[in-house]
């Protein structure tokens, strides 16, 4: 089914992705993670036809899609504060800092499914009696923000070192009336469509084991959901459309993740050979 | 038996958490020792840390990494700051989760007559010898047979903080670039403990800034591109 949309996408692929960790000088762990540019320099422009170009300025606006970028921090394992304190098990603290003004109920809920998500990938039995702060601060939302600030948060935590079962990363799929499924949506169509669906799963991991091994229920690992969040009115069929459609993204998006922490551990770590 | 060549591929590549780095069930009657960043669950040992996978004969496996934060672990040599000063324990900030303590009797000839004093804000040079979860870690100022050996309070100097990564590179051995090409040209004294911490000194305060400056430059350079960095900077005092 064709989709027009308003950035000349297609329905399955995601805005540019990019990602840098240990940005923030004073956090022990820090990412950042943006999906769009709001600017682009003229000489990477591939949709010629949807530039506009500013006068005497070399660079040109994507009309439409804007970008999500949000800055995640972790602080910890620091000593547990009186509030989260559990002797068995670490806790994990997550702050939301929108782009302008005071939080208000939605961010609450984002706080709350952010900390629910990081705290089923982390292994919270290794520090005990430790709280991990997590800290993300918009800045800026064009749709997909929750998902942008669960890829930010878990690239932060790989970067702060706190250890973890799997990585998570999160996508976004829109769905509309007559049954067809976007991914990656922004705020336009986010507000257009009548449903969407924010997504978690872990990442396809390397594996030593023979083939086949690492299934559960006859399933790869990465199929698993780790959060599902849904908004508007969908049917049955269409979530699961959209669940496939998150699936197929969700190999890429953690081929991305994967790459983009590797790039960032120099690799003469090591004076061994 | 020999690993599999699957396992070989994983060696000496960077792994992110939840990879499966080795198969136990194909590598039975085979006793291996798992160090840092790597979980056993069940028949198969996962990584739980973004790192290089290293391998050492006969059968050491470890996931090296760098960070901003310690984590205490048994038998690490750590530079530690007193905080306060009670009856039993000193309280030392070792960069950890929590603050450690160090016994007031856990000095050579160690005896409730001769507790020394540490003014708050000194620097000590400790091992860790407890790191249990959920309890403070333990530290001592001598070594595993009671003697000083080192250990103790660090006078003068400069103390600054790096990454683990870059601690541990500085006491790898062969001695590390950085230290090799500078103890050829200046003469300095140097504690690196593997939290981080480092404290260099020397006879004139222009070497410990060299010193410390050359050190904090080479976190993410290679070795012939630090004894540049040394070389440039050495001719810039001469």
């Amino acid at each position: 089914m064709e989709v027009d949309r308003a950035d000349g996408r297609n329905p399955n692929q995601l805005r540019p992705l990019a990602c840098s960790c240990s940005i923030l000088h004073r956090a022990h762990g820090s990412a950042s993670w943006s999906q769009g540019f709001r600017f682009i320099q003229t000489s990477h422009f591939y949709h010629f036809n949807l530039f506009v170009f500013t006068s005497k300025c070399y660079f040109c606006y994507w009309v439409g899609s804007g970008d999500t970028k949000v800055l995640a921090a972790v602080y910890g394992p620091k000593a547990g504060t009186k509030k989260n304190e559990n002797p068995e098990k670490a806790s994990i603290e997550v702050i939301w800092k929108p782009r302008t003004g005071q939080i208000g109920k939605p961010e609450k809920e984002y706080e709350i499914i952010l900390k629910r998500t990081l705290q089923s990938i982390c292994i919270l039995t290794i520090n005990p009696n430790t709280t991990t702060s997590v800290i993300i601060q918009v800045v800026h939302d064009d749709g997909a923000l929750l998902p942008c600030a669960i890829n930010a948060a878990c690239a932060a935590l790989v970067d702060a070192g706190i250890p973890m079962k799997h990585l998570a990363v999160a996508i976004c799929c829109c769905s509309a009336e007559s049954g067809y499924c976007i991914l990656d949506p922004t705020k336009l169509e986010e507000q257009k469509m009548k449903g969407f669906a924010y997504l978690v799963f872990p990442n396809s991991i390397l594996s030593v084991l023979p083939e086949g091994s690492s299934l559960v229920q006859g399933e790869p690992m990465e199929h698993g959901i780790i959060t599902s969040v849904t908004h508007g009115a969908m049917s049955v069929d269409d979530y699961f459309h959209c669940l496939e459609r998150g699936r197929a993204a969700s190999a890429k998006l953690s081929d991305f993740l994967r790459r983009s922490l590797q790039s960032k551990l120099p690799g003469d770590l090591s004076k061994a050979e | 038996m020999e690993a599999k060549p699957s396992t070989a591929n994983l060696v000496d590549k960077i792994v992110v958490p939840g990879d499966v780095v080795l198969d136990l069930s194909s590598m039975t009657n085979q006793t291996i020792k798992l160090g840092g960043g790597l979980r056993q669950e069940c028949d198969s040992v996962s990584v739980i840390k973004a790192g290089k996978l290293r391998f050492s004969k006969p059968n050491k496996y470890w996931v090296e990494s760098s960070q901003k934060r310690y984590v205490p672990c048994v038998e690490d040599t750590v530079l530690g700051i007193v905080v306060d000063c009670k009856a039993d324990n000193f309280f030392v900030d070792i960069r950890g989760p929590t603050i450690a303590f160090l016994p007031v009797l856990a000095f050579e000839g160690g005896t409730r007559r001769n507790i020394p004093k540490f003014e708050i804000g000194s620097l000590l040079y400790v091992r860790v010898v407890k790191a249990n979860p959920g309890m403070n870690p333990e530290l001592s100022c001598t070594d595993a047979s009671g003697k000083a050996a080192e250990f103790g309070l660090l006078k003068d100097g400069y103390m600054f903080e790096t990454s683990t990564g870059l601690s541990r590179m500085l006491l790898s051995s062969p001695t590390c670039p950085v230290l090799e090409e500078l103890g050829k040209q200046l003469s300095f004294e140097i504690a690196v403990g593997l939290n981080g911490r480092v404290w260099v000194n020397a006879e004139s305060p222009s070497t410990v800034v060299l010193v410390s400056n050359a050190i904090m430059n080479s976190e993410s350079l290679s070795a012939v591109q630090q004894k540049i960095m040394v070389d440039k900077l050495l001719q810039r005092i001469k």
